[in-house]
């Protein structure tokens, strides 16, 4: 059985940073950042022991496009499509996490319609990023079917976010104080047709997969993020409330309009790979939750403001807005110096933070645990990167 | 019950149980075996694009003029957040306005973010709808947008500089008229001819 990390463990492995004399007698394995079961382009440095996981070291950077550095030599208009591309796995909730960052430091009014919108396309869009990691969280772990399931529900998403946004994935959709493009009732006849596949197809998952032994045998007791490392190292969204503490900042923080809706916060108090699936799976209901009474209440309305601000210099100063994405706390970061380019933009992204919990809770486990507890955590490497 | 015999009942009940969550999933799989297939077999069916698809930018062609509208006034090169458009204007002879000469869009480039469509005060931006363009050389994808103009763009040319030539007749005409009221009839004889040609 592996045992999770003892607190003293997170101080003794600071002294055996990559770098420093290896420990005598251990092996030390690349995983990554080519690796079939790896996600996206990670590298693990494994000391290893056997079979046995001693110490280690994440290594990250391999996806960096520099868009914290891009932000500085552009406007503010003109980061809007870099912001879908942070997290290409829920880039609307990234894309509208900008747009409502600036519409706060300019004070605009969004209209009521583009507000049910957004709220609308960011839940579908956290349905798709949570149906893909179901799909390709179970491939890790030697579940090819649901894979396929997965992927045919999340296809109905991508097509009905395709026809009114144009994109698949890097949407730019939103803009100061609004959006694009209208939706129309064939949207929302689809969008309400599609909650309703999804509640009859929930079941058909938890037959196939929460039921079933040998995912339960890989899952349940590993990889256990327990309330004090998720705390010291700021682990946020899905992974935070497996662990038993109910932060969402939709409901920490409310942005936007989510303190209309109600919908509960799932949690699981084991905090291992089985809490994390059921909080995700769960948090798949409550999004459907959302939507619905979304669909059910918006109005009829603009979706921009009479005069969208197209040039305009932000006063000097400083802001930070969060939202909540499919991986856990989104935060942004602006300071302006009064000019129309942004001086900076700190990005602070769910994956980075959520990723460096692993040398606290991997050490101690196996290999084959490593692929089941990274695929668990949901890393989105072009995230961590930026 | 001794604790072996309760041991022994414990595994038999995990077994059975675990034997049973996997004959629900196969059942589930079986079921899945006599759905309607959902595979689309690209590229022997393509899907239809969407309403709002979009991709790289392209040219309007309005319906009166039969060509584009840019007037090269750059708000568009300046706003594009890829850097992946390059225009150049002129003054076409014997006309006010500028048109564009060259108009260049690398589309390995363009990111479809529509901040372009937003600034172009004459709405002659678009998404275009090709998807599948292949090259070997990444030079291939600068597409010059004009290509399909030039005729159309001749043409307009011609009859533009010929309306700016009758107002200018016409202009000229008037403040003849004005300077000297015993000219008049004559002068407006001389714009309506050019007006005619
Ligand atoms: S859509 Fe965006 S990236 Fe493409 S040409 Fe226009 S401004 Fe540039
Ligand atoms: S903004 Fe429109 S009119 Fe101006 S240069 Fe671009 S395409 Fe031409």
């Amino acid at each position: 059985m592996p045992t999770r990390a003892k607190a003293g463990a997170v101080s003794e492995r600071q002294h055996s940073k990559l770098g420093d004399a290896p420990l005598p007698e251990t092996y030390h394995l690349n995983m990554g950042p080519q690796h079939p079961s790896m996600h996206g382009v990670l590298r693990l440095v494994l000391h290893l022991d056997g079979e046995r996981i001693l110490d280690v070291d994440p290594v990250i950077g391999y996806a960096h496009r520099a868009h914290e550095k891009m932000a500085e030599h552009r406007n503010y208009l003109m980061f809007l499509p870099n912001t879908s591309r942070v997290d290409y796995l829920s880039g609307m909730i990234y894309n509208l996490a900008y747009c409502q960052a600036v519409e706060k430091m300019l004070e605009i009014e969004v209209p009521e319609r583009a507000e049910y919108i957004r709220v609308i396309c960011s839940e579908l869009n956290r349905i798709s990023s949570h149906l893909l990691w179901f799909g390709t969280f179970l491939l890790d772990i030697g579940g090819i079917t649901p894979f396929l399931y997965a992927f045919d529900d999340r296809e109905q998403i991508l097509e009905i976010l395709d026809r009114v946004t144009g994109s698949r994935l890097t949407y730019c959709y939103g803009r100061f104080g609004g959006l694009t493009e209208d939706v129309d009732t064939t949207f929302l006849d689809q969008t309400r047709a599609f909650v309703k596949r999804l509640r009859e197809r929930l079941p058909e998952y938890h037959a196939l997969v929460t039921g079933n032994v040998i995912f339960r045998g890989r899952c349940e007791g590993v990889g256990v993020i327990d309330q004090h490392v998720a705390l010291a190292y700021g682990v946020t969204g899905p992974c935070l409330r497996a662990a038993g503490i109910a932060f969402d900042v939709r409901r920490a923080e409310p942005y936007g309009i989510y303190d209309r809706f109600e919908f509960d916060i799932p949690t699981e108090q084991s905090g291992d790979a089985l809490a994390r699936y059921k909080v995700r799976v769960a948090e798949i209901e409550q999004s459907l939750r959302i939507i619905e009474q979304a669909v059910a209440q918006i109005p009829d309305g603009p979706i921009m403001p009479d005069k969208p601000k197209k040039r305009f210099k932000p006063a000097a100063g400083e802001l930070y807005f969060a939202v909540e994405s499919a991986r856990g706390q989104f935060g942004i970061y602006i300071v302006s110096d009064g000019s129309e380019i942004p001086f900076r933009i700190k990005l602070r992204t769910p994956s980075f933070s959520n990723l460096a919990a692993m040398p606290a809770v991997l050490p101690q486990t196996t290999i084959a645990d490593t692929i089941a507890i990274v695929g668990s955590i949901d890393v989105v490497i072009p995230e961590i990167d930026r | 019950m001794t604790a072996t015999t309760r041991a022994k009942t414990n595994y038999l009940v995990t077994v059975l149980g675990g034997l049973f969550s996997l004959l629900a999933g196969m059942l589930i799989t079986l079921r899945n075996l006599f759905r309607r297939p959902v595979t689309e077999q690209y590229p022997k069916s393509k899907p239809a694009l969407s309403k709002n698809f979009r991709s790289a930018i392209a040219l309007v062609r309005f319906e009166e003029t039969q060509t584009h509208d840019c007037v090269a006034c750059m708000q568009c090169v300046q706003i594009c957040p890829s850097f992946c458009i390059a225009i150049e204007g002129d003054k076409p002879e014997g006309l006010k306005r500028k048109r564009a000469t060259e108009f260049h869009v690398d589309y390995a480039l363009c990111s479809v973010c529509g901040l372009c469509i937003d600034v172009c005060p004459t709405n002659t931006l678009k998404y275009s709808r090709v998807y599948d363009q292949v090259a070997y050389r990444r030079d291939a994808f600068v597409y010059d947008l004009l290509t399909e103009f030039r005729d159309a763009e001749v043409a307009y040319l011609e009859k533009a500089r010929q309306e700016a030539a009758a107002k200018e007749a016409a202009k000229q005409a008037a403040a003849a008229a004005r300077a000297n009221k015993d000219t008049a009839p004559a002068a407006a004889n001389a714009s309506k001819e050019l007006e005619n040609d």
